[in-house]
């Protein structure tokens, strides 16, 4: 008898002893894995070491892209989305920059953890607060400030004067020329904005030309016709199925959408509003009044006239009943069903969500005019791609931050250099073109890319010689090719880059900088926004929908802009303020 | 013989070893992180480097003008819930148990039992479709007999009873179950006792039936008491949008808002202090209400 208890007392012993080997194991294989940033140049030195001192090794490589012998291992953290399209056999974590990276640079890049956008800022909140961080990675600019809050950044001052290629700093700039002094803290260069320069996001009205014609309806000019189309759409069956189910205008309940959103709405107004409801609350845009000062957009008097109007065509049944509770997603299924004949939204919602709809629908056809303003002059438009918001930061503790550098060193050659390859930027695979430039650890472009391969398009189509062309442009005018010879599944390309499109519209605007509205405050956020922001975006999120959805009077505005104002709106003002005076 | 004892005794220490193990680590361990709620803290700082602020975070979050609506919200959704909750069950127990067919009530059982595995991510996309006022189907009967269509998900009257609703249908299922197991332990000599001395149907669940349950409903109903100030966030989060926030944010929106979307990690521990503190008390309550009245212990 007791000789079994023995034996399940030594079988219980051996269970529990391979469970806790077991999880001992895993910790020191996760312990093991992020210390790949390795320590094979130390001369490569840290921060301040001027720049002589740092030279005793003569044999420093300065070639922007010279190979570590021995390899090094960078790791880093990725965010994908749905429409992030991979060739055969292609992960985010094995794809054509990952191996080029390891066989041309001796750079080996790992991924920690990869998620989804949506996810992304959120699980680097939990990243950063258990100080589990990788190698380099991206951060929004309140999490910048915290890390340089924290020290946990290297400067990259002295990689970037160094290593920087001469296409790089042709793209980017120098350390004082704009687009990086967004970057600098006390001296040191503590990130790579990513973004920034770009004019290519505001709206335009998307409107069914198919529609347009049923009733006999002109294009908008002014914002009094943007509400009567609205309001025909819904009741003028102008999908001639004698059924009353369509509606006028599409939104959806992140009202700051570059799809289905109210921004372009509200341009049309001079209004100016932005405080989107997935991001912090320190994402706000600020404008100058006429004494000079700095003033938050959102609760300026254009904002009420222009929620007046949504009420309005809301109360018309223009816009669908459930718009408050649609996401994105559920917009554009709405929309690509044929239900509703308009919305406000940026150059690409041609590619998503309205790319398949030509495709099901031959018989649709969507129209793109610019922004109208309430009296027919040209509106202004509102940009907020001007100022970076995305930025690469490289950790203190990597030894050779020059790595990253090299990095970007590679794909600008890649993708705009003389050894400039298409593999590293849009393969076509089957039918399908699959981008391959978002794999890049870390990239960026000239801000004009886009519009750039335009022109260049326009001219090739005219002169009926494509020889010309960069290959990007070049995929762009076979494509629109291939869409006027019946293919289309390219419908989109059309609409982007061909005849009446956005980028013909967005060269409209580009073309006077006075059309652009930008957000004149780019410091970091102040201390009041950083503590109110989140309960005053709730408040602005809440009343704005309500006041469209006629569940509140637009008087409500007027309350709503003293309570922000006393709720910490008057603190932030004066802070951003001061920054702007001391800038 | 207390040798031989222990002995005996010693494999089931060991298998325990491993459960402790992982409260320790899991549930002990990261209170420490408490100390949070107290201090301006700042992630590269660490828990112990972070300036000690004292009370601050609290007398902020209550100072905010949502707090005390959130707190309501709060509340009035968890109670509707363990209020329905408790109900339906018993009532479709009762039903269930009249049920002579044993494949009907098997399958009736499996049935009510199957929204219970589902996630809410995957029923709220179900829902908005369900409920939708142009092409939900429960809004085409509304609007047979007569009525105005509902905008269920976008209207804050609404959504509490819609949040309150859908939870009762995913899980009464279960608590079906409970109550089905429970009936299945009354002495159906008390039933045969009753059938002579003429007792109807009626009489029999009122007099017979009820009673028996009685115990295990007042437990379930007091061990609940504990979640009153958990409405369930995957639900809630899945569901909700700014304009209902006044009635429908909770606090577990609310903390994941200002913590994980807006970095204000002190205070969103302070609420989440707040919230262990409130549930700590009415856990203590109902224990002791639970042996009060159904003689409940656990030590």
């Amino acid at each position: 008898m007791i000789r079994t208890k023995w034996g399940s007392l030594v079988l219980a012993v051996i269970v529990t002893a391979v469970l806790v080997l077991s999880a001992c194991s895993k910790n020191e294989g996760n312990n093991a894995s992020p210390s790949a940033s390795a320590p094979e140049t130390p001369a490569a030195s840290t921060s301040a070491a001027e720049s002589e001192a740092a030279s005793p090794s003569p044999a420093e490589n300065l070639d922007p892209l010279g190979k570590y012998e021995p390899g090094i291992g960078l790791s880093t953290i990725r965010h994908t989305n749905s429409g992030m399209k991979f060739l055969n056999g292609d992960t985010i974590d094995s794809n054509i920059y990952t191996k080029s990276y390891e066989s041309e640079l001796g750079i080996k890049v790992t991924n920690k953890w990869v998620v989804d956008d949506t996810q992304y800022a959120q699980k680097l909140n939990v990243s950063i607060v258990s100080g589990d961080l990788p190698d380099f990675f991206e951060v929004d600019p309140k999490q910048l400030q915290t890390l340089i809050d924290g020290d946990q950044l290297a400067d990259l001052m002295e990689a970037y004067e160094k290593y920087a290629s001469e296409l790089t700093k042709k793209i980017w700039g120098g350390i004082n020329d704009g687009k990086l002094d967004t970057a600098l803290s006390k001296g040191k260069l503590v990130a790579l904005p990513i973004n920034g320069g770009q004019t290519d996001d505001p709206d335009f009205i998307w409107i069914r030309q198919d529609w347009l014609d049923n009733l006999g309806l002109q294009g908008p000019k002014t914002m009094d016709d943007v509400l009567n189309i609205a309001k025909a759409f819904a009741t003028q069956d102008p999908d001639k199925n004698n059924k009353n189910d369509t509606f006028g205008l599409n939104m959806n309940k992140n009202i700051w959408d570059g799809y289905s959103g109210i921004t372009g709405f509200l341009n049309g107004y001079g209004a100016y509003a932005y405080n989107p409801t997935n991001q912090s609350g320190t994402s706000t845009f600020w404008i100058k009044d006429a004494s000079g000062k700095l003033v938050f957009a959102d609760i300026q008097p254009e904002v009420k006239v222009a929620l007046g109007k949504l009420q309005e065509l809301f109360k018309a049944k223009a816009i669908s009943p459930e718009w408050a509770t649609m996401d994105g997603t559920k917009a554009s299924e709405f929309e690509t069903s044929g239900k509703v004949g308009m919305h406000f939204g940026q150059f690409w919602n041609a590619n998503w969500p309205l790319a398949d709809m030509k495709k099901v629908n031959p018989k649709s056809e969507w129209s793109i005019f610019p922004l109208v303003s309430a009296d027919g002059s040209a509106a202004k438009v509102q940009s907020l791609g001007y100022r970076p918001n995305r930025f690469i930061v490289v950790n203190k503790s990597v030894g050779n931050p020059e790595a990253i550098i090299k990095l970007l060193n590679y794909f600008m050659e890649k993708n705009y250099g003389e050894t400039r390859n298409e593999d590293y930027h849009i393969v076509t695979q089957g039918e399908e073109q699959v981008n391959t430039f978002p794999y890049a650890a870390i990239g960026g472009s000239y801000a004009d890319t886009n519009q750039n391969d335009y022109a260049l398009v326009q001219e090739a189509l005219k002169t009926n010689d494509p020889s010309t062309l960069n290959p990007t442009a070049k995929g762009y005018y076979d494509n629109i090719l291939a869409y006027r010879g019946g293919d289309l599944g390219q419908w989109w390309v059309e609409k982007v880059f061909g005849n009446q499109s956005t980028y013909e519209a967005l060269a409209k605007y580009k073309s006077d900088p006075n059309n652009y509205v930008y957000n004149e405050f780019y410091g970091s956020p102040t201390a009041t926004m950083s503590e109110r922001g989140s309960t005053l975006k709730d408040m602005e999120a809440t009343v704005f929908t309500k006041i469209i959805m006629g569940a509140a009077s637009i008087d409500e505005f007027d309350k709503f802009v003293a309570d922000w104002k006393s709720q910490g709106g008057d603190a932030i003002t004066q802070e951003v303020n001061d920054w702007y005076s001391k800038r | 013989m207390n040798r031989l004892f222990r002995l005996k005794e010693m494999p089931l220490h060991v298998m325990l070893l491993p459960g402790v193990l992982f409260v320790l680590l899991f549930a002990y361990g990261p209170m420490v992180g408490i100390v949070i709620a107290f201090q301006k803290f700042s992630p590269t700082k660490g828990l112990f480097g972070s300036e000690w602020i004292g009370f601050d975070n609290f007398t902020y979050v209550f100072g905010l003008p949502n707090t005390l609506n959130v707190i309501r919200n709060t509340i009035v959704i968890a109670v509707m819930k363990m209020v329905g909750g408790i109900v339906f069950p018993v009532m479709m127990a009762l039903l269930l148990n009249e049920i002579r067919a044993r494949f009907y009530k098997r399958f009736v059982q499996t049935i009510i039992y199957l929204p219970h595995f589902l996630s809410w991510v995957i029923l709220s996309g179900i829902l908005w479709d369900v409920l939708s006022p142009s092409s939900g189907i429960v809004n085409d009967m509304v609007g047979w007999l007569g009525f105005e269509k509902i905008n269920f998900l976008g209207n804050e009257n609404w959504f509490p009873f819609v949040l309150t609703g859908t939870d009762i249908w995913k899980e009464f299922g279960f608590g079906t179950i409970v109550y089905l197991a429970a009936l299945t332990g009354i002495n159906p000599a008390l039933y045969e006792a009753a059938v002579i001395d003429g007792a109807s149907r009626w009489q029999q669940t009122w007099k017979i039936t009820l009673p028996g349950l009685a115990p295990i409903i007042i437990l379930l109903t007091t061990l609940s008491l504990g979640n009153v100030l958990n409405a369930g966030f995957e639900q809630v989060f899945n569901l909700y949008g700014p304009v209902v926030y006044s009635t429908g944010d909770i606090l577990d929106t609310y903390v994941y808002r200002l913590g994980l979307v807006d970095f204000q990690f002190g205070v969103a521990t302070a609420i989440g202090l707040f919230k262990s503190a409130v549930s700590l008390v009415l856990i203590s309550c109902s224990y002791l209400l639970a042996y009060r009245l159904a003689n409940y212990r656990i030590f």
